[in-house]
């Protein structure tokens, strides 16, 4: 009998009827979205798009960015700071006065302002807290104080070197000073223990953090405002925007942030979740750096005012930020911030923008050289780019990683044309010392009538008079065109069908949900 | 064989020095961390305040030394942006790692081995070409890409999986997918070379002239041969997989030590930077020790040749 040798015939494939039944039914399946609901009830669970920092936890080490007050607010208190409709709402304070002179203020705490475990706010802590803060600015803080006086327990007194009308901007806002912790507990737990389980007086304790994954709150009942109605937080870090989303689609997470560009148009577009932006204190802007050199074409005030017309505002808000920025005409002060002064609203005319290069005598453009940006927000150069090279200002964008263009830009590396975007806390006093005033770390250049109106209202005590004196600085800065405004950028985050009130947007210029007591779910 | 292994430890030990060295030196290449951990216009006293708390004020060299000194101790240091200590970091992570890095590599096998074999034991037909699609597929379209479909077709769509984060068998299915995807591409065109290679051979001839079934032929003489080198690449590439799932464990945020490397990157956190890429290096060089020392055993040639 003859054998086979070699390999067999090959069996023909065969798709059997189980698995064809299988395949439709999971076709059809597919064909019949469902989500996953999230958490338990009474829980919100958060998509985070940072990794949360263990500094973040402990107000004492602030540093200058916005993105630990999403934390503060939750877990910590302060005497003073930014709430719905004030830059100055009253927190674990419940009154404070300033002397006449500026040198002294006096706060009065509250009675139920407690601990979460128990103990009371007192003085002592307030005292302790701004003697521990190390974070950002402490330095010039501590230098201004002379001495802070606790008379009794619901009583503290900080005397001033000399008169700062800024004080409770600093102490209130721009830093973690203000924001109290129990000197007791530390003095007693040590602060290695304390930074990795955090006791604060916020309306939310700390239950657990693994560092850049996960950070679990509950709420704190004896909260002096009132017991949260959301017992439970949950921030998860989800690095990827996309991801995000999806998470929020299929109801594992109830809240998203940072969710830009075609992401927050697919957002709008889902039944059920809800896009809720919040312009934040970041203004975009261009920079003309080489304004000060008579040979540079940015020399000439028409070319700089060709640029401000040639940018098509709106345009790209609608298209990178859904239309929720901010056109202010205010390249580097935010509408929310203290001593703001409204610019006339900037106007898109190409036309107009090519008949101010003809007059400079430019009729055909000219090679502008590079745009320089920082890398995250290189959508927006493109599309300033793109505006420019329509009227013939043609420039090509140079996008540069965030630390090293901030970097240079300090140095003053760069020339031909740079988009800033300055974020930092403050007023409009702390943003014209850092980009407009001699002296200034972002200054190419200054006007000699802008540089001698700040001295003047930095020791002006009367509120009017020192805003009236920055209102003329920014309308300096107008009228020279110093810098060509691009917007004040928005936030866009999402929230999904459990939540009732998300808290975005409450407090001016803050990007994430605060206050957090005020958060709600819808009843089921 | 004594003078093989010392030979091969002092490589590895020169290994560890330069990459020290070079690692150390690149990472402070990319920029100022303090610059990232403030807003643009904060006050030189500030950022002074940050290089002197995280040491970056002292000399390069002084700081290697320290670097070096606190390495030979087993402290990697403390994360500037964590705030916690590197290896408490690293070992928090290194169990999430092992277990996407597992379940990779069992996908990966499971998938790759017996499509290998298909392809090679039907070398022409449609299923070769279906391997051959599924290895040029698998090596070319990137992980990130598999993933966030995934994440589209099985989370939102189907709401079948978790979308990403880490605690259940759940959450570990699709990433451990979209990672083992690559690796199962190489490791079919490795079976399947390796197959047609021991299939070729002369005792495989005889065993069929002997009149013993294929199935036999393959599963107890063929497979076993051709599985070594398949083994030895999936060993190198489970070392890999728990070092280098920076884009996977990204997308699906899985707390494993690619995305606290990413993180690293990112905030420009010299130590932890540092410290992946020294323990992941350790690891790799040390694997490839132990892969020479044991070829050495089994092949004398090779420590005769060294």
């Amino acid at each position: 009998m003859m054998q086979t040798i070699g390999r067999p015939p090959a069996e023909p494939f065969r798709i059997h009827r189980r698995a064809l039944l299988a395949l439709s039914a999971a076709g059809l399946t597919g064909a019949l979205p469902h989500r996953t609901q999230a958490a338990s009830p009474g829980q919100v669970t958060y998509a985070v798009h940072i990794s949360l920092a263990a500094s973040w936890l402990d107000p004492g080490q602030t540093s200058g960015l916005i993105t630990p007050f999403l934390l503060l607010y939750a877990l910590h208190d302060a005497l003073v700071k930014p709430m719905p409709g004030t830059a100055y709402g009253a927190g674990l304070a419940e009154s404070w006065t300033a002397s006449e002179d500026g040198l002294t203020y006096d706060f009065v705490l509250r009675s139920n302002a407690l601990f979460h475990n128990g103990d009371p706010v007192t003085a002592d802590d307030v005292k302790f807290s701004f003697e521990r803060y190390h974070g950002a600015n402490y330095a010039d803080l501590q230098g201004r104080v002379a001495s802070i006086e606790t008379p009794d327990p619901r009583h503290v007194r900080f005397r001033l070197k000399q008169p700062w009308p800024d004080f409770l901007t600093f102490y209130g806002g721009a830093t973690g000073a203000g924001w109290i912790v129990p000197r007791k507990h530390i003095e007693a737990v040590g602060e290695e223990a304390f930074k990795k389980a955090p006791v604060g007086a916020g309306p939310y304790k700390f239950v657990s953090f693994n560092p850049g994954v996960e950070l679990v709150l509950e709420a704190f009942e004896q909260y002096w405002q009132k017991p949260p109605s959301v017992k439970r937080i949950v921030m998860k870090v989800i690095p990827d925007e996309g991801t995000r989303l999806a998470a929020l689609k299929s109801g594992e997470v109830d809240i998203a942030y940072s969710v830009r560009g075609e992401l927050a148009e697919e957002l709008r577009k889902t039944p059920g979740l809800k896009l809720e932006a919040v312009a934040v204190q970041g203004t975009f802007a261009v920079y003309f750096p080489e304004q000060w050199t008579p040979s540079s074409p940015w020399h000439d005030i028409r070319i700089r005012r060709a640029v401000n017309f040639a940018i098509d505002h709106q345009g790209i808000n609608q298209a990178l930020t859904q239309g929720y920025s901010h056109v202010t005409g205010s390249g580097v002060i935010p509408d929310m911030f203290e001593f703001y002064w409204q610019p006339p609203k900037p106007e898109y005319n190409p036309d107009k923008a090519r008949s101010l290069l003809a007059e400079a005598g430019r009729p055909n453009g000219f090679d502008a050289g590079f745009y320089y940006c920082d890398s995250s927000y290189s959508n927006i150069g493109e599309a300033v780019v793109n505006n420019l090279r329509e009227v013939g200002i043609n420039v090509r964008l140079r996008p540069i990683e965030r630390a090293g263009f901030v970097k240079a830009w300090g140095e003053k590396q760069y020339k031909n044309l740079i988009q800033i975007g300055p974020g930092a806390s403050g007023n409009a006093a702390t943003r014209m010392e850092s980009l407009v005033v001699k002296g200034g770390q972002f200054v190419y250049g200054s006007y000699p009538d802008i540089d001698e109106l700040f001295p003047q209202q930095a020791v002006e005590l009367d509120h009017a008079k020192r805003e009236a004196i920055l209102h003329r600085m920014q309308q300096l800065v107008y009228e020279k065109a110093l810098y060509a405004p691009i917007w004040q950028l928005a936030f866009l985050n999402g929230v999904g069908p459990r939540v009732g009130t998300s808290s975005f947007g409450r407090i001016p210029g803050f990007p994430y949900t605060a206050p957090y007591e005020d958060i709600t779910l819808k009843s089921a | 064989m004594r003078q093989f292994v010392l030979k091969r430890f002092g490589y590895s030990l020169l290994s560890l020095f330069l990459l020290s060295v070079t690692i150390f030196f690149f990472v402070r290449i990319t920029g100022d961390p303090a610059t990232l951990l403030t807003e643009p216009g904060a006050s030189e006293a500030d950022i002074a305040a940050i290089h002197h708390r995280f040491g970056l004020d002292r000399p390069l060299v002084v700081q290697y030394v320290l670097f070096i000194a606190s390495l030979l101790r087993g402290d990697l240091g403390q994360s500037f942006y964590y705030q916690t200590p590197v290896m408490e970091l690293y070992w928090s992570r290194l169990p999430n790692s092992l277990l996407l890095a597992a379940v990779a590599m069992t996908f990966s096998l499971i998938i790759g081995i017996p499509s290998g074999i298909i392809a090679a034991v039907r070398v022409g037909s449609v299923w070769d070409s279906l391997g051959k699609v599924f290895g040029l597929l698998g090596l070319s379209l990137p992980s990130f890409f598999i993933g966030m479909l995934m994440i589209l077709f099985f989370s939102v769509y189907l709401g079948w999986l978790p979308s990403s984060g880490s605690g259940t068998a759940l959450h570990v299915i699709m990433p451990a997918f979209a990672l083992g995807w690559y690796f199962a591409a190489a490791h079919m065109r490795m079976t399947r070379s390796s197959m047609l290679e021991v299939l070729g051979s002369e005792y495989i001839k005889l065993a069929r002239l002997k009149g013993l079934p294929q199935s036999l032929v393959i599963a107890k003489h063929a497979f076993k041969n051709a599985l070594i080198p398949v083994l030895t690449l999936a060993g190198i590439n489970l070392v890999l997989m728990i070092n280098v799932a920076v884009i996977v464990e990204t997308v699906f945020a899985w707390p494993g030590i690619g995305r606290l490397l990413y993180e690293g990157i990112s905030f420009r956190d010299f130590p932890v930077v540092q410290g992946i890429v020294i323990l992941g290096g350790t690891m790799i060089i040390g694997v490839n020790l132990l892969v020479d020392i044991v070829y050495a055993v089994i092949d004398p040639r090779i420590r005769l040749e060294a």
